[in-house]
Protein backbone atom coordinates (compact mmCIF):
# COMPACT_ATOMS: atom_id res chain seq x y z
CA UNK A 1 0.00 0.00 0.00
CA UNK A 2 3.01 2.52 0.87
CA UNK A 3 4.25 1.97 -2.74
CA UNK A 4 1.50 2.79 -3.87
CA UNK A 5 1.05 5.96 -2.31
CA UNK A 6 4.36 6.65 -3.16
CA UNK A 7 3.75 6.20 -6.78
CA UNK A 8 0.98 8.97 -6.44
CA UNK A 9 3.35 11.34 -4.39
CA UNK A 10 5.89 11.28 -7.02
CA UNK A 11 2.88 11.41 -10.19
CA UNK A 12 1.95 14.56 -8.26
CA UNK A 13 5.36 16.46 -7.77
CA UNK A 14 6.10 15.34 -11.36
CA UNK A 15 2.52 17.08 -12.49
CA UNK A 16 3.29 20.43 -10.63
CA UNK A 17 6.96 19.91 -12.09
CA UNK A 18 5.71 19.85 -14.94
CA UNK A 19 2.63 22.59 -14.34
CA UNK A 20 5.45 24.70 -13.13
CA UNK A 21 7.57 24.47 -16.91
CA UNK A 22 5.01 25.20 -18.75
CA UNK A 23 3.84 28.09 -16.86
CA UNK A 24 6.66 30.36 -16.77
CA UNK A 25 8.32 28.82 -20.13
CA UNK A 26 8.32 32.79 -21.38
CA UNK A 27 11.60 32.71 -19.23
CA UNK A 28 13.43 29.28 -21.38
CA UNK A 29 12.14 29.76 -24.75
CA UNK A 30 14.47 27.29 -26.40
CA UNK A 31 14.72 25.21 -23.30
CA UNK A 32 11.37 24.48 -23.85
CA UNK A 33 11.19 23.56 -27.90
CA UNK A 34 13.84 21.02 -26.46
CA UNK A 35 11.92 20.13 -23.73
CA UNK A 36 8.56 19.84 -25.86
CA UNK A 37 10.09 17.43 -27.86
CA UNK A 38 12.21 15.05 -25.87
CA UNK A 39 9.82 15.04 -23.10
CA UNK A 40 7.16 12.94 -24.75
CA UNK A 41 9.26 10.26 -26.03
CA UNK A 42 10.65 9.70 -22.61
CA UNK A 43 7.01 9.65 -20.14
CA UNK A 44 5.58 7.37 -23.60
CA UNK A 45 8.55 4.79 -23.77
CA UNK A 46 7.82 4.82 -19.53
CA UNK A 47 4.28 4.41 -20.64
CA UNK A 48 5.37 1.33 -23.12
CA UNK A 49 7.97 0.08 -20.48
CA UNK A 50 5.02 -0.99 -18.13
CA UNK A 51 2.93 -2.19 -20.47
CA UNK A 52 5.94 -4.57 -21.27
CA UNK A 53 6.13 -5.48 -17.68
CA UNK A 54 2.27 -6.10 -17.79
CA UNK A 55 2.99 -8.12 -20.55
CA UNK A 56 5.61 -10.36 -19.17
CA UNK A 57 3.59 -10.70 -16.01
CA UNK A 58 0.64 -12.16 -17.64
CA UNK A 59 1.84 -13.82 -20.83
CA UNK A 60 1.22 -17.64 -21.25
CA UNK A 61 0.51 -18.22 -24.60
CA UNK A 62 -1.21 -16.32 -27.45
CA UNK A 63 -4.13 -18.10 -27.53
CA UNK A 64 -5.36 -17.41 -24.17
CA UNK A 65 -7.43 -13.88 -23.86
CA UNK A 66 -5.31 -12.11 -20.81
CA UNK A 67 -1.65 -12.79 -22.78
CA UNK A 68 -3.53 -11.58 -26.00
CA UNK A 69 -5.05 -8.26 -24.10
CA UNK A 70 -1.86 -7.19 -22.56
CA UNK A 71 0.38 -7.97 -26.20
CA UNK A 72 -1.79 -5.66 -27.81
CA UNK A 73 -1.66 -3.18 -25.67
CA UNK A 74 2.17 -3.06 -25.74
CA UNK A 75 1.98 -3.33 -29.57
CA UNK A 76 0.01 -0.37 -29.71
CA UNK A 77 1.73 1.66 -26.55
CA UNK A 78 4.57 0.62 -28.32
CA UNK A 79 3.18 2.66 -31.56
CA UNK A 80 2.40 5.58 -30.01
CA UNK A 81 6.29 5.92 -28.40
CA UNK A 82 7.00 5.24 -32.35
CA UNK A 83 5.02 8.18 -33.21
CA UNK A 84 6.43 10.28 -30.40
CA UNK A 85 9.91 9.20 -31.17
CA UNK A 86 9.89 10.18 -35.04
CA UNK A 87 8.21 13.32 -34.02
CA UNK A 88 10.89 14.31 -31.78
CA UNK A 89 13.44 13.31 -34.67
CA UNK A 90 12.07 15.24 -36.93
CA UNK A 91 11.84 18.60 -34.88
CA UNK A 92 15.37 18.04 -32.88
CA UNK A 93 17.39 16.48 -35.73
CA UNK A 94 15.91 17.09 -38.68
CA UNK A 95 14.77 20.72 -38.35
CA UNK A 96 11.50 20.50 -38.93
CA UNK A 97 9.33 23.04 -36.74
CA UNK A 98 5.70 21.35 -37.23
CA UNK A 99 5.81 17.90 -38.39
CA UNK A 100 2.53 17.60 -39.04
CA UNK A 101 1.31 15.62 -40.83
CA UNK A 102 4.16 13.10 -40.67
CA UNK A 103 5.32 9.31 -40.38
CA UNK A 104 4.88 10.01 -36.62
CA UNK A 105 0.44 10.19 -37.44
CA UNK A 106 0.89 6.53 -39.20
CA UNK A 107 2.33 5.69 -35.93
CA UNK A 108 -0.35 6.80 -33.80
CA UNK A 109 -3.04 6.09 -36.03
CA UNK A 110 -1.83 2.39 -36.23
CA UNK A 111 -1.08 2.21 -32.34
CA UNK A 112 -5.00 2.72 -31.86
CA UNK A 113 -6.08 -0.67 -33.69
CA UNK A 114 -4.20 -3.13 -31.38
CA UNK A 115 -5.16 -0.69 -28.17
CA UNK A 116 -8.42 -0.92 -29.36
CA UNK A 117 -8.58 -4.80 -29.68
CA UNK A 118 -7.14 -5.11 -26.31
CA UNK A 119 -9.30 -2.82 -24.44
CA UNK A 120 -12.26 -4.59 -26.29
CA UNK A 121 -11.28 -8.18 -25.39
CA UNK A 122 -10.76 -7.34 -21.63
CA UNK A 123 -14.16 -5.51 -21.19
CA UNK A 124 -16.01 -7.90 -23.33
CA UNK A 125 -14.41 -11.20 -21.50
CA UNK A 126 -16.81 -9.58 -18.51
CA UNK A 127 -19.42 -7.54 -20.33
CA UNK A 128 -22.05 -9.95 -19.06
CA UNK A 129 -22.04 -8.35 -15.81
CA UNK A 130 -23.48 -5.09 -17.61
CA UNK A 131 -27.05 -4.49 -18.16
CA UNK A 132 -28.18 -4.06 -21.66
CA UNK A 133 -29.46 -0.91 -20.19
CA UNK A 134 -25.78 0.07 -18.97
CA UNK A 135 -24.56 -0.77 -21.90
CA UNK A 136 -27.20 1.24 -24.38
CA UNK A 137 -26.71 4.15 -21.96
CA UNK A 138 -23.04 4.79 -22.29
CA UNK A 139 -23.44 4.13 -26.09
CA UNK A 140 -25.85 6.88 -26.68
CA UNK A 141 -24.29 9.21 -23.96
CA UNK A 142 -21.08 8.92 -26.15
CA UNK A 143 -23.15 9.07 -29.37
CA UNK A 144 -24.30 12.36 -28.15
CA UNK A 145 -20.56 13.49 -27.08
CA UNK A 146 -19.48 12.78 -30.73
CA UNK A 147 -22.22 14.95 -32.35
CA UNK A 148 -21.80 17.52 -30.10
CA UNK A 149 -17.63 17.25 -30.94
CA UNK A 150 -18.60 17.43 -34.31
CA UNK A 151 -20.99 20.43 -34.50
CA UNK A 152 -18.67 22.30 -31.88
CA UNK A 153 -15.50 21.51 -32.72
CA UNK A 154 -14.31 19.42 -36.01
CA UNK A 155 -17.14 20.57 -38.62
CA UNK A 156 -15.86 24.22 -38.06
CA UNK A 157 -12.29 23.41 -38.45
CA UNK A 158 -13.60 21.34 -41.90
CA UNK A 159 -15.26 25.04 -42.75
CA UNK A 160 -11.97 26.61 -42.42
CA UNK A 161 -10.12 23.72 -43.79
CA UNK A 162 -10.59 20.51 -45.57
CA UNK A 163 -7.55 18.76 -46.24
CA UNK A 164 -5.93 15.58 -45.63
CA UNK A 165 -4.37 17.72 -42.56
CA UNK A 166 -7.60 18.36 -40.77
CA UNK A 167 -9.09 14.92 -41.65
CA UNK A 168 -5.99 13.44 -39.47
CA UNK A 169 -5.87 16.00 -36.68
CA UNK A 170 -9.62 15.05 -36.55
CA UNK A 171 -9.60 11.44 -36.67
CA UNK A 172 -7.68 11.83 -33.20
CA UNK A 173 -10.28 12.77 -30.89
CA UNK A 174 -12.75 10.56 -32.42
CA UNK A 175 -10.44 7.00 -31.93
CA UNK A 176 -9.99 8.35 -28.34
CA UNK A 177 -13.77 9.02 -27.45
CA UNK A 178 -14.55 5.11 -29.00
CA UNK A 179 -11.62 4.04 -26.79
CA UNK A 180 -13.08 6.18 -24.08
CA UNK A 181 -16.67 4.52 -24.56
CA UNK A 182 -14.73 0.85 -23.76
CA UNK A 183 -12.74 2.24 -21.08
CA UNK A 184 -15.84 3.59 -19.49
CA UNK A 185 -17.66 0.15 -19.44
CA UNK A 186 -14.56 -1.44 -18.49
CA UNK A 187 -14.34 1.10 -15.35
CA UNK A 188 -18.36 0.27 -14.53
CA UNK A 189 -17.66 -3.68 -14.09
CA UNK A 190 -14.49 -3.39 -12.24
CA UNK A 191 -15.20 0.33 -10.54
CA UNK A 192 -16.29 -1.83 -6.86
CA UNK A 193 -12.94 -4.00 -6.84
CA UNK A 194 -9.13 -3.62 -6.39
CA UNK A 195 -8.18 -3.31 -10.14
CA UNK A 196 -11.14 -0.16 -10.88
CA UNK A 197 -8.48 1.79 -9.40
CA UNK A 198 -6.73 1.21 -12.79
CA UNK A 199 -9.59 1.34 -14.69
CA UNK A 200 -10.28 4.90 -13.14
CA UNK A 201 -6.80 6.10 -14.14
CA UNK A 202 -7.27 4.29 -17.53
CA UNK A 203 -10.10 6.66 -17.83
CA UNK A 204 -8.61 9.91 -16.86
CA UNK A 205 -5.68 9.06 -19.30
CA UNK A 206 -8.27 8.80 -22.38
CA UNK A 207 -10.59 11.65 -20.81
CA UNK A 208 -6.84 13.98 -21.15
CA UNK A 209 -6.56 12.22 -24.85
CA UNK A 210 -9.44 13.20 -26.20
CA UNK A 211 -9.28 16.59 -24.68
CA UNK A 212 -6.05 17.12 -25.96
CA UNK A 213 -6.30 15.51 -29.28
CA UNK A 214 -9.30 18.26 -29.67
CA UNK A 215 -7.46 21.07 -28.67
CA UNK A 216 -4.46 20.38 -31.11
CA UNK A 217 -6.50 19.58 -33.66
CA UNK A 218 -8.53 23.26 -33.15
CA UNK A 219 -5.14 24.92 -32.84
CA UNK A 220 -3.30 23.41 -35.73
CA UNK A 221 -6.00 24.68 -37.73
CA UNK A 222 -6.47 28.10 -36.37
CA UNK A 223 -2.07 28.07 -37.14
CA UNK A 224 -1.80 28.86 -32.99
CA UNK A 225 -0.23 25.71 -31.68
CA UNK A 226 3.53 25.70 -31.48
CA UNK A 227 5.89 22.99 -29.44
CA UNK A 228 5.66 24.01 -25.56
CA UNK A 229 1.84 24.82 -26.02
CA UNK A 230 0.67 24.36 -22.58
CA UNK A 231 -2.22 21.39 -24.21
CA UNK A 232 0.36 19.10 -24.26
CA UNK A 233 0.55 18.94 -20.57
CA UNK A 234 -3.35 17.04 -21.01
CA UNK A 235 -0.67 14.65 -23.57
CA UNK A 236 1.77 14.09 -20.38
CA UNK A 237 -1.24 13.84 -17.90
CA UNK A 238 -2.65 10.71 -19.95
CA UNK A 239 0.41 9.12 -20.05
CA UNK A 240 0.68 9.74 -16.11
CA UNK A 241 -2.46 8.10 -15.68
CA UNK A 242 -2.06 4.72 -17.85
CA UNK A 243 1.72 4.80 -16.07
CA UNK A 244 -0.53 4.72 -13.02
CA UNK A 245 -3.07 2.34 -14.23
CA UNK A 246 -0.34 -0.35 -15.11
CA UNK A 247 1.45 -0.04 -12.00
CA UNK A 248 -1.92 -0.55 -9.67
CA UNK A 249 -3.10 -3.65 -12.36
CA UNK A 250 0.03 -5.40 -11.90
CA UNK A 251 -0.07 -4.44 -7.97
CA UNK A 252 -3.30 -5.95 -7.40
CA UNK A 253 -3.60 -8.39 -9.92
CA UNK B 1 -21.00 -27.59 4.12
CA UNK B 2 -18.06 -30.41 3.97
CA UNK B 3 -16.89 -31.51 0.77
CA UNK B 4 -15.74 -35.12 0.11
CA UNK B 5 -12.75 -35.96 -1.25
CA UNK B 6 -13.62 -36.69 -4.73
CA UNK B 7 -15.86 -33.26 -5.04
CA UNK B 8 -12.61 -31.42 -3.71
CA UNK B 9 -10.66 -32.53 -6.36
CA UNK B 10 -13.24 -31.82 -8.98
CA UNK B 11 -14.10 -28.41 -7.73
CA UNK B 12 -10.23 -27.70 -7.69
CA UNK B 13 -9.88 -28.73 -11.27
CA UNK B 14 -13.02 -26.04 -11.86
CA UNK B 15 -11.76 -23.55 -9.91
CA UNK B 16 -7.92 -23.55 -12.11
CA UNK B 17 -9.79 -24.20 -15.66
CA UNK B 18 -12.18 -21.11 -14.91
CA UNK B 19 -9.24 -18.85 -13.72
CA UNK B 20 -7.21 -19.63 -16.55
CA UNK B 21 -10.34 -19.67 -19.31
CA UNK B 22 -10.27 -15.70 -18.04
CA UNK B 23 -6.87 -14.82 -16.64
CA UNK B 24 -4.81 -17.12 -18.84
CA UNK B 25 -2.39 -19.17 -16.83
CA UNK B 26 -0.14 -16.90 -15.45
CA UNK B 27 -2.94 -14.67 -14.02
CA UNK B 28 -4.00 -17.48 -12.33
CA UNK B 29 -0.92 -18.38 -10.64
CA UNK B 30 -1.10 -15.00 -9.78
CA UNK B 31 -4.64 -15.21 -7.97
CA UNK B 32 -3.44 -18.31 -5.89
CA UNK B 33 0.26 -16.83 -4.73
CA UNK B 34 -2.47 -13.78 -3.52
CA UNK B 35 -4.27 -15.94 -1.78
CA UNK B 36 -1.36 -17.61 0.06
CA UNK B 37 0.09 -14.24 0.78
CA UNK B 38 -3.03 -12.31 2.22
CA UNK B 39 -4.77 -15.22 3.48
CA UNK B 40 -2.57 -18.59 4.13
CA UNK B 41 -5.02 -20.23 1.75
CA UNK B 42 -3.50 -22.77 -0.64
CA UNK B 43 -4.82 -24.22 -3.89
CA UNK B 44 -6.03 -27.26 -2.63
CA UNK B 45 -8.07 -25.35 0.89
CA UNK B 46 -10.22 -22.95 -1.80
CA UNK B 47 -13.10 -25.99 -1.21
CA UNK B 48 -12.95 -25.58 2.24
CA UNK B 49 -12.58 -21.63 2.41
CA UNK B 50 -14.76 -20.61 -0.81
CA UNK B 51 -16.08 -17.78 1.64
CA UNK B 52 -12.33 -16.33 1.33
CA UNK B 53 -12.09 -17.35 -2.44
CA UNK B 54 -14.97 -15.00 -3.56
CA UNK B 55 -14.26 -12.54 -1.16
CA UNK B 56 -10.79 -11.78 -2.44
CA UNK B 57 -12.06 -12.34 -6.41
CA UNK B 58 -14.97 -9.41 -5.73
CA UNK B 59 -12.16 -7.38 -3.65
CA UNK B 60 -10.09 -7.49 -7.04
CA UNK B 61 -12.84 -7.67 -10.13
CA UNK B 62 -16.04 -6.23 -7.78
CA UNK B 63 -18.71 -6.86 -10.70
CA UNK B 64 -16.25 -8.64 -12.70
CA UNK B 65 -15.94 -11.43 -10.19
CA UNK B 66 -19.57 -12.45 -11.18
CA UNK B 67 -18.15 -13.91 -14.80
CA UNK B 68 -15.25 -15.77 -13.25
CA UNK B 69 -17.54 -17.57 -10.53
CA UNK B 70 -20.25 -18.37 -13.54
CA UNK B 71 -17.64 -19.70 -15.29
CA UNK B 72 -16.34 -21.62 -12.85
CA UNK B 73 -19.80 -23.15 -12.24
CA UNK B 74 -20.16 -23.91 -15.49
CA UNK B 75 -17.06 -25.92 -15.65
CA UNK B 76 -18.26 -27.41 -12.44
CA UNK B 77 -21.39 -28.67 -14.47
CA UNK B 78 -19.67 -29.75 -17.35
CA UNK B 79 -16.98 -31.71 -15.43
CA UNK B 80 -20.16 -33.85 -12.71
CA UNK B 81 -22.26 -34.06 -15.69
CA UNK B 82 -24.90 -31.78 -14.11
CA UNK B 83 -27.13 -29.40 -16.72
CA UNK B 84 -26.20 -25.91 -15.90
CA UNK B 85 -29.33 -23.35 -14.55
CA UNK B 86 -28.59 -19.45 -14.85
CA UNK B 87 -29.81 -18.55 -10.90
CA UNK B 88 -29.66 -15.61 -8.68
CA UNK B 89 -27.48 -17.58 -5.81
CA UNK B 90 -24.58 -16.70 -4.26
CA UNK B 91 -21.35 -18.46 -5.97
CA UNK B 92 -20.90 -20.67 -2.64
CA UNK B 93 -24.96 -22.01 -2.47
CA UNK B 94 -24.87 -22.55 -6.40
CA UNK B 95 -21.76 -25.19 -5.42
CA UNK B 96 -23.53 -26.79 -2.71
CA UNK B 97 -26.12 -27.38 -4.28
CA UNK B 98 -24.17 -28.63 -7.18
CA UNK B 99 -22.88 -31.21 -4.23
CA UNK B 100 -25.78 -32.13 -2.97
CA UNK B 101 -26.69 -32.79 -6.65
CA UNK B 102 -23.79 -34.78 -7.15
CA UNK B 103 -23.96 -36.69 -4.23
CA UNK B 104 -27.74 -37.79 -4.78
CA UNK B 105 -26.42 -38.95 -8.51
CA UNK B 106 -23.15 -40.61 -8.16
CA UNK B 107 -23.12 -41.30 -4.32
CA UNK B 108 -26.51 -43.01 -3.85
CA UNK B 109 -26.07 -46.57 -2.20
Amino acid sequence: MNAQYKYYEISLVLVIFLILIYVFQGFYYDFMYIFSNIFPPIISGIVFCFSILAFKKYWTKIKEYFSMIWLCFSIGLGFWFLGETTWAIYTLILGVELPFPSIADIFWLIGYIPIFISLFLYVKSFSKVLSNKTIYSTTIITIILLIIIFITLIIPVFEIEFSINTIISSAYPILDIILLHITILGFLIFYKGKIGKSWLFINLGFTSYVIADLLFNYFITYGTYYCGHPLELLFHFGDLSLILAFYIHMKEL
Amino acid sequence: MKFDEEFKGILIEAIDEGLKSILGENGKKVIYYHLKELYGLEREEIPEKLEIFTEYINKIFGLGAKIIEITIIKTLCLKLKLEYKEKKTKFIDYIEELYKDYMKKYKRK
